[in-house]
C-alpha cells in the first residue's frame, strides 16, 4: 500500500506546486494593477463587439436531435475500433459482417436525412 | 499491496446505492435519469472488475454491449423528456400526476 | 459455429425492419398501411424457418452456447410473432383515425418483437440483457406515441424512468452474478453455483435480477407504472406491452431461473412464491374498483402475471416430472393467455370506436346496439375469468394442477387456495363490465361510431379463433406446451 501512495506523492506535490504557482501570479497582479471600475469593463466580453442579449438563452431545440444523432453514431465507433484491431485474424468473415453492420448504420443515416432531421430550418 | 477486486466491487455498490438514493430522491426527469446512469456505470464497474480478477475479457466485452444500451436508452429517454418539456416547460415529475386509480 | 438455418427468422426480421423504414420513405403518406402490412408479410415469413427448425427438431446451439434454438425457443418465438401481427392488425385502423408517424410506429413494433425474439433464445446474461433491452426500448417510445397529448407523454415517461431503473437494477444483478460465479453462459453459471451458493454477494445478485424482471412483468410491488402506461399510451400499444413486453419479461424470467439459477432454488422460489401471492391479490383487488376498462385490463393483466408466476414458484419445492409440470403450466398460461388479453384488447379498440368512450358507464346497452362486439367482449371476459369452455379455463386448470403436483406440500396448498380465491374475485370486475354492457339500458341518444375496420375484424377473429378452440381442444396449446418442456429438466 505504502509503494502505492507513493506514486500519488508526486501528483499530490505537483497539484501543490501548480496551486502555488497560480496564487502567487494572481495576487502579484491583484496587488500590482490599478483599479479603475467603469460600465463597458463591466459588460460581457464578446470578440470585442457590443454584447447582444442577455448571458442566459435558450438552446434551439435542433441541437438536442443533432445531438442524439451524433451520440447513436459515436458509440458504435466502439464495436469498430476493436475489431479494427483483430481484422486481420478474423478475416473475410467479419470483413462481410461489418460491412453490413455499416450499411444498416448508413440506411438509418438516409432515414434520418430523408425525413428531414438534418435541415437547420423548418 | 495493490488495490483489489473487492475494493472494486465496495466502489460499485456504493454508486449503484448513490444512483437509487438519486432517483428516489430528486424531482427532475433529467437528474433521474443521470441517477440511472450512474447506476448502469456501477454495473460497468462491476463486470470489469469481475472480469479483470477472473483474468478474462467476458467483462470488459459485456461493457462495450451495456455502453451502447444506455446510449441507445439516453437518445430514447431525451427525446420523451424533450417532447415533455415542450408541452408543460417543466421537467419535475411532481406536475406528471394526470393518471391515477 | 454459425447455423444460418437456425438464425433465419432473425434474419428476416431484421431485412422486414430495413424493408418497413424503406416503404415509410418511399411511399406516400396516405399509403403508409403498406409498411404494416410489409412487417406483417415479414413476421409471418420469419415464421416459415421456424417450422422447419422444428420439422428437422434437435437442439442446436451457437456462440458457445449464449444463443440455443430449441422446442422452447422456437414456441415462444412462434408466440411472439404471431402476437406481433395481431397487434399490428390491431393498430392499422387506429392509426389511420388520428395524423400519426405511421410508418416509424410498424418499426418500433418489429424492433421490438425482434428482440423478444433473441431473449427466447439468449442463454447468456449479456445477450439476455440486450434483447430486453431491445424489447423495451421502442415499447418507450411507442407508450409515448400521441405526442401532443400529455397523458401520453406521462405514460411514456414514467414507463421509461421505471423501464431504465429496472434494467439498471437487473444488470447489477447479473454483474454480481457474473463476478461471483465467474461465468456469463447460463448452463455455467448453474454448474459453478454450488461453490458460492452461500455468499451474500451470489444470492444478492439472483434476488437483483428477479427484482429487475419483475418491474418488466409488472409484478406487484414493482406493477405501480403498468395501469398508468396502459392508460395513456395509445390502446394497441397498451394491447402490445401486456402480451409482448410482459410475455418477454416472463420468457427472460423462466430461462434464467431453471438453467441459469437452477442451483439456487431456495433462493428464488420462496421470493417468487412471495411475488405470486402479492401480483394476484393485489392486481385482482385493485382492478375491483376501476371505472375505466383500460385500467381494469391494465390491473388484471398485473394479476394474470401474479397467476403465471403460480406454478413457477412452487417449481423451487419440486423435482422430476412435477418440476416439468410447473414449466408446463407456466408457459400454457402465457400462451393461452396472450391470446386472450390480445382479443379483449382488439375487442376494447373495437368498443372504444362503436363509442368513442373507454369508461364502464358509457358501455351501457352495448348489446342493444351493437350485438356482436358485445359478445365478443362477454368471450373474451369470460376467458379472462376461466370460465369453461373458453381458454382461459385450461390456462387455470393447468397451474391448478401443477401447483398441487406434491399434496402434501403446504406452500403449495395455500398458494392454491390464494389463487383459487383471486380466481374469484377476478370474475367479479370481468361481469361487471358485462353486466353494464349487457344488462344495462343503452342511453337514449345512441354513439355515432365509425364501423368495424377489416384489420381490427381479423384480429379479433383469430384471437376469437385460438380462444375458442383451446378451449374446446385444449391438446391444441398444451401440445405446444409439451414440446417445450425440454429446458425445465435439470
Amino acid at each position: 500500500m505504502a509503494e502505492y501512495f507513493q506514486d500519488y506523492i508526486t501528483v499530490a506535490v505537483f497539484a501543490g506546486f501548480g496551486a502555488l504557482l497560480v496564487a502567487a501570479a494572481v495576487g502579484v497582479g491583484w496587488l500590482l494593477r490599478p483599479s479603475r471600475p467603469s460600465a463597458a469593463k463591466a459588460t460581457a466580453y464578446e470578440c470585442g463587439i457590443d454584447p447582444v442579449g442577455g448571458g442566459w438563452s435558450q438552446t434551439h431545440i435542433r441541437y438536442y436531435i443533432f445531438a442524439l444523432l451524433f451520440l447513436i453514431f459515436d458509440v458504435e465507433a466502439a464495436f469498430i475500433f476493436p475489431w479494427a484491431v483483430r481484422l486481420e485474424q478474423l478475416g473475410l468473415f467479419a470483413l462481410v459482417e461489418m460491412v453490413i453492420f455499416i450499411v444498416i448504420l448508413l440506411a438509418g443515416l438516409v432515414y434520418a436525412i430523408r425525413k428531414g432531421v438534418l435541415k437547420w430550418e423548418s | 499491496m495493490t488495490v483489489t477486486a473487492g475494493w472494486y466491487l465496495a466502489l460499485a455498490a456504493v454508486l449503484f446505492v448513490v444512483g437509487a438514493s438519486g432517483l428516489l430522491l430528486r424531482r427532475n426527469a433529467l437528474v433521474m435519469f443521470m441517477s440511472v446512469e450512474i447506476m448502469l456505470n456501477a454495473a460497468n464497474l462491476s463486470f470489469v472488475a469481475a472480469g479483470r480478477q477472473l483474468g478474462v475479457l467476458d467483462g470488459q466485452a459485456a461493457v462495450f454491449f451495456v455502453m451502447v444500451v444506455a446510449a441507445a436508452e439516453v437518445v430514447v429517454g431525451l427525446a420523451i423528456i424533450v417532447t415533455v418539456f415542450r408541452r408543460r416547460a417543466t421537467a419535475s415529475v411532481d406536475d406528471l400526476a394526470g393518471l391515477k386509480g | 459455429m454459425f447455423d444460418y438455418h437456425a438464425l433465419l427468422p432473425e434474419f428476416i426480421l431484421g431485412a422486414t425492419l430495413l424493408v418497413v423504414l424503406g416503404v415509410d420513405l418511399l411511399v406516400a403518406p396516405r399509403r403508409r398501411w403498406l409498411a404494416g402490412a410489409a412487417g406483417i408479410v415479414g413476421l409471418l415469413a420469419a415464421g416459415v424457418p421456424l417450422l422447419t427448425l422444428a420439422g428437422v427438431g434437435g437442439t442446436r446451439e451457437m456462440f458457445a452456447g449464449s444463443y440455443v434454438v430449441d422446442d422452447f425457443a422456437l414456441v415462444v418465438k412462434g408466440l411472439f410473432l404471431v402476437a406481433g401481427a395481431i397487434v399490428l392488425l390491431a393498430s392499422m385502423s387506429y392509426l389511420r383515425g388520428d395524423r400519426y408517424y405511421e410508418g416509424e410506429y410498424y418499426f418500433l413494433i418489429l424492433a421490438s418483437i425482434a428482440g423478444a425474439v433473441v431473449m427466447a433464445s439468449a442463454r447468456d446474461l449479456i445477450t439476455m440483457f440486450i434483447g430486453l433491452e431491445l424489447v423495451s426500448a421502442p415499447a418507450f417510445l411507442l407508450a409515448g406515441w400521441r405526442k401532443g397529448d400529455l397523458r401520453s407523454n406521462e405514460a411514456s415517461l414514467k414507463f421509461f424512468l421505471i423501464g431504465v431503473l429496472s434494467s439498471a437494477v437487473l444488470l447489477f444483478g447479473m454483474s454480481l452474478v457474473y463476478g461471483t460465479t465467474g461465468e456469463s453462459t447460463f448452463t455455467r453459471i448453474a454448474g459453478a453455483t454450488a461453490a458460492v451458493s452461500g455468499e451474500s454477494a451470489f444470492v444478492l445478485g439472483v434476488l437483483f435480477t428477479l427484482v429487475g424482471f419483475g418491474f418488466k412483468i409488472a409484478a406487484v410491488p414493482f406493477h405501480f407504472w403498468a395501469p398508468d402506461t396502459y392508460q395513456g399510451a395509445p390502446l394497441p400499444v397498451a394491447a402490445y406491452l401486456s402480451v409482448g413486453s410482459k410475455g418477454a419479461g416472463v420468457v427472460g424470467l423462466l430461462t434464467i431461473c431453471y438453467s441459469a439459477f437452477a442451483g439456487a432454488r431456495d433462493v428464488w422460489g420462496p421470493a417468487l412464491w412471495v411475488l405470486a401471492a402479492l401480483t394476484m391479490t393485489v392486481g385482482n383487488l385493485t382492478a375491483l374498483r376501476q371505472s375505466n376498462v383500460v385500467r381494469l385490463l391494465g390491473y388484471s393483466s398485473v394479476a394474470h402475471a401474479g397467476f403465471i408466476l403460480v406454478p413457477f414458484a412452487m417449481a423451487a419445492a419440486f423435482e422430476g416430472p412435477a418440476l416439468e409440470e410447473a414449466f408446463f403450466g407456466s408457459l400454457t398460461y402465457l400462451l393461452v393467455y396472450a391470446f386472450m388479453n390480445l382479443g379483449a384488447f382488439a375487442a376494447v379498440i373495437a368498443i372504444a370506436e362503436r363509442t368513442g368512450s373507454r369508461e364502464i358507464d358509457d358501455w351501457a346497452g352495448l348489446a342493444r346496439y351493437s350485438p356482436t362486439l358485445a359478445t365478443l367482449l362477454g368471450v373474451f371476459f369470460f376467458s379472462l375469468a376461466g370460465i369453461p369452455p373458453l381458454a382461459g379455463w385450461f390456462a387455470k386448470f393447468v397451474m391448478f394442477k401443477a401447483v398441487l403436483g406434491d399434496p402434501g406440500n403446504a406452500w403449495g396448498v395455500s398458494l392454491a387456495v390464494i389463487a383459487a380465491v383471486n380466481a374469484v374475485i377476478a370474475l367479479f370486475f370481468y361481469a361487471r363490465v358485462l353486466k353494464a354492457a349487457f344488462m344495462d339500458p343503452a342511453p337514449e341518444s345512441l354513439p355515432e361510431g365509425a364501423p368495424l375496420s377489416r384489420p381490427l375484424a381479423a384480429a379479433l377473429v383469430i384471437t376469437l379463433a385460438v380462444t375458442l378452440a383451446a378451449g374446446f381442444y385444449p391438446q391444441l396449446l398444451a401440445f405446444f406446451g409439451e414440446a417445450a418442456r425440454g429446458l425445465a429438466l435439470p
